[in-house]
């Protein structure tokens, strides 16, 4: 359709009576770094929800790298089939399962051939440096270690984009801090196609090429930051 | 705060006295005795017959929770996970089967696949009347009564997982990887321990191997004390069935541990992860439906047909069929009356000492009903007030707050732990002593729960046979004991009506509190 890695077209979604998202319309080219931003019950998570294909749009158009994902009440793709890496606000850590073998149940779910998969795990925990942590399970860890394993998970498949939906808005300030520019050092390093969901302005600074501003399941700015004038 | 003058400690500590005599007692006395005779006991257990008796019940409890297990682990993921059209009315329906008397479902399979029976007729030859008296036999008509059990389980568990770790699963893979590797694994303690239960009631039966001549230790406590009164040797029966039901209880509540109690579902979404399964779900929910209830009665119906008027089935069962409604409610309302005492303190009790009382009434929930009958013989047939009582009608009374008082504690536990404890604490700073902090608090905002605990213990008690049948006095029968009596020599289609008469018994306050509920969704 187009050269966007992700385009959505007048995407509509309706909960009952309620209008999570209006008409939105977005495009995001490989290795932007997006940042919906808005209050709480504006859609912003509804809108990711539906580019992961966790929801079926009631109208409008979702593409994935040239191939048409959702349209009008139908789901093309399958969310497993998207290469999208997630970052649940309460990080969705699979409780049964040891750090490694949260990574592990990516990997194999992409096929990645099992001889690959310890050292591409391995590494994806180095990047988000908790690789001393693998044997552990999630109830093990901090809240710190927790959200750097929710983004090892997220990555490890390599995925085409990655979405986060507030994954720090538990935290207390010091460690969101430190985590935030965590995310900013693995946006430079990955070039990975980034959207990212909040309501806090401080996030949007250090994570954004481009602030989406929504209210009322609307979007109604789009601006580009420094950050990307700067062309950090 | 705990303190000894308080109301709340004379009625709690009350209802701990009766639990203890009516529960406790009984089968701690059965206990002591037979460990004092242990010379006796080990040549009991060396005995080959003895050897056969521990596989075949072995094998009825094994293999009534595999069956069951496979039968109802599907439905209840259906239920969780699959928009199913009507499903409250679906799950209710399918949830039914569990509340009839097993011995129902048996008297309905002995038509089904007698040699001059249902099946037998249809095909024109005789096809299942090998195996209609058989071990396996009494595998599939127990599994039919208890699938619920796992069904209820299953979808309780599967509830309880956050929707967001399926959701996060779902990113990566397809929705059979994510029920095989995330959902399954997460809700395997509760699928587990419903198995477990499964096993502890099927090995508890009484009915159902006694009509289908199976040879298990329920049935033989019941010979040995019935038919040959040797009652020493009834009680050296019970131990290694006592034992065998009190280890699997244990290792089922430690399984469930503050689940059993704490029903409370998670937060975050639902994913529908089998919508594209929902036709063929809905096309097993209905066959399940139908071999599980629908066949049942339809069989049951057709036989009662036969009968040549309802007088003639109702006379010398009228006695019976009041008894029956009288001594239920009274047994019902008793039941309740203690265990929500109980539950009330359980819900209020934390750590492990919540944990202990949890244990202790899932162990006695699991005692045999035939062993709880034996013990309560033992305790009460005596000289003295206890023999005042024996010989009367309190016994029956005595067995079903025996046999359902620890299953509504913890079902009245459930619903008292959704009162919040601030509730409590904001009548008593306003000056509310205990009793009314309870009667104008508490109780209103679990009436539901007792309603439920009522019809359960009322439905239960109207289908108890396993005790029933050892402590009624002489002359004295409920509904339940003159079906299974009159069984071999009364027309079936006599047989077939007063198992029907039963049967409406039990769902006619089922359906009631069906209504009830709905209405107050609805509302």
């Amino acid at each position: 359709m187009n050269s966007s890695l992700l385009s959505l077209s007048n995407v509509t979604k309706r909960f009952a009576s309620h209008q999570a998202v209006d008409s939105a319309s977005l495009e995001v080219v490989a290795g932007d770094a997006i940042v919906i931003l808005g209050p709480s019950g504006c859609g912003k998570t509804t809108l990711l929800r539906l580019i992961a294909g966790l929801e079926v749009p009631d109208s409008g158009e979702i593409w994935l790298a040239g191939a048409q994902a959702a349209g009008a009440g139908r789901s093309m793709m399958p969310a497993h089939e998207r290469g999208i890496g997630f970052v649940f606000q309460d990080l969705a850590l699979w409780p049964h399962l040891t750090v490694q073998r949260n990574l592990n149940f990516v990997l194999e779910s992409v096929k990645m051939p099992r001889a690959d998969r310890a050292a591409r795990a391995l590494e994806a925990l180095k990047l988000v440096r908790i690789e001393q942590l693998s044997s552990r399970y999630p109830h093990q860890l901090s809240g710190g270690e927790q959200q750097r394993v929710a983004l090892a998970r997220a990555l490890v498949g390599q995925p085409r984009v990655l979405l986060l939906d507030e994954p720090f808005s538990s935290l207390d300030p010091e460690l969101r801090d430190a985590l935030r520019s965590e995310l900013a050092r693995l946006q430079r390093t990955l070039q990975v196609t980034t959207v990212y969901v909040t309501h806090d302005q401080g996030d949007a600074a250090i994570l954004a090429d481009r602030v989406i501003e929504m209210r009322a399941g609307r979007i109604v700015a789009v601006n580009d930051t420094k950050r990307k004038e700067q062309g950090a | 705060m705990w303190r000894w003058q308080s109301s709340r400690t004379a009625v709690v500590g009350a209802a701990i006295v009766v639990f203890v005599v009516c529960c406790v007692l009984p089968v701690g006395y059965l206990l002591t005795v037979s460990l004092s005779s242990v010379e006796a006991f080990s040549a009991l257990l060396l005995d080959a017959r003895q050897r056969q008796l521990l596989y075949n019940t072995a094998l009825l409890g094994t293999g009534t929770a595999l069956l069951a297990t496979a039968i109802g682990a599907p439905l209840g993921i259906a239920l969780a996970r699959i928009a199913l059209p009507r499903k409250a009315i679906l799950r209710l329906a399918l949830a039914a089967p569990v509340l009839l008397p097993p011995y129902i479902v048996g008297l309905a399979w002995t038509y089904l696949g007698s040699s001059r029976g249902w099946l037998a007729t249809l095909a024109g030859h005789d096809l299942l009347s090998a195996w209609t008296y058989s071990l396996p036999a009494a595998i599939v008509v127990l599994s039919v009564v208890f699938y619920p059990l796992s069904m209820l389980a299953t979808e309780v568990a599967m509830r309880r997982i956050d929707g967001r770790l399926e959701e996060a699963a779902l990113v990566v893979a397809p929705p059979g990887r994510v029920l095989s590797h995330i959902t399954l694994p997460l809700a395997a303690p509760g699928v587990f321990a419903a198995a477990l239960v499964i096993f502890v009631l099927a090995v508890s039966e009484f009915g159902v191997p006694g009509l289908l001549r199976v040879r298990v230790y329920t049935t033989e406590v019941f010979t040995a004390f019935a038919a040959l009164y040797d009652f020493t040797r009834a009680i050296l029966l019970a131990v290694p069935l006592l034992l065998l039901c009190l280890i699997v209880a244990v290792l089922a509540a430690a399984l469930l541990g503050d689940r059993l109690v704490i029903t409370r579902r998670s937060a975050g979404t639902r994913p529908a992860l089998f919508d594209e399964w929902q036709r063929p779900a809905t096309l097993g929910a209905f066959v399940v439906l139908t071999v599980a209830l629908v066949l049942p009665l339809a069989i049951l119906v057709s036989e009662a047909m036969a009968a040549q008027s309802i007088s003639a089935v109702l006379a010398g069962s009228g006695r019976a069929i009041v008894n029956s409604l009288v001594l239920a409610t009274a047994g019902a309302t008793a039941v309740v009356g203690v265990a929500v005492w109980l539950g009330y303190a359980r819900a209020r009790t934390a750590g492990r000492m919540g944990q202990g009382a949890d244990i202790l009434f899932v162990v006695l929930f699991a005692v045999p009903s035939t062993i709880v009958g034996v013990g309560l013989i033992l305790l009460w047939n005596r000289p003295g007030p206890f023999g005042a009582v024996y010989g009367t009608d309190v016994m029956l009374l005595l067995g079903y707050l025996a046999r359902f008082v620890p299953v509504a504690a913890l079902a009245l536990a459930a619903s008292a732990r959704y009162v919040p404890v601030s509730h409590e604490e904001a009548a008593a700073v306003s000056g509310a002593g205990w009793l009314r902090i309870m009667w104008g608090i508490v109780l209103p905002q679990i009436r539901l729960g007792l309603a439920a605990a009522w019809v359960v213990a009322f439905v239960l008690a109207c289908g108890e046979l396993g005790v029933s049948i050892l402590v009624a006095p002489p002359g004295e029968a409920t509904l339940p004991i003159r079906v299974y009596t009159i069984i071999a020599n009364t027309p079936s289609s006599h047989v077939a009506a007063l198992a029907l008469l039963q049967t409406a018994v039990i769902f006619v306050p089922l359906a009631a509190l069906g209504a009830a509920m709905s209405f107050r969704e609805a509302r």
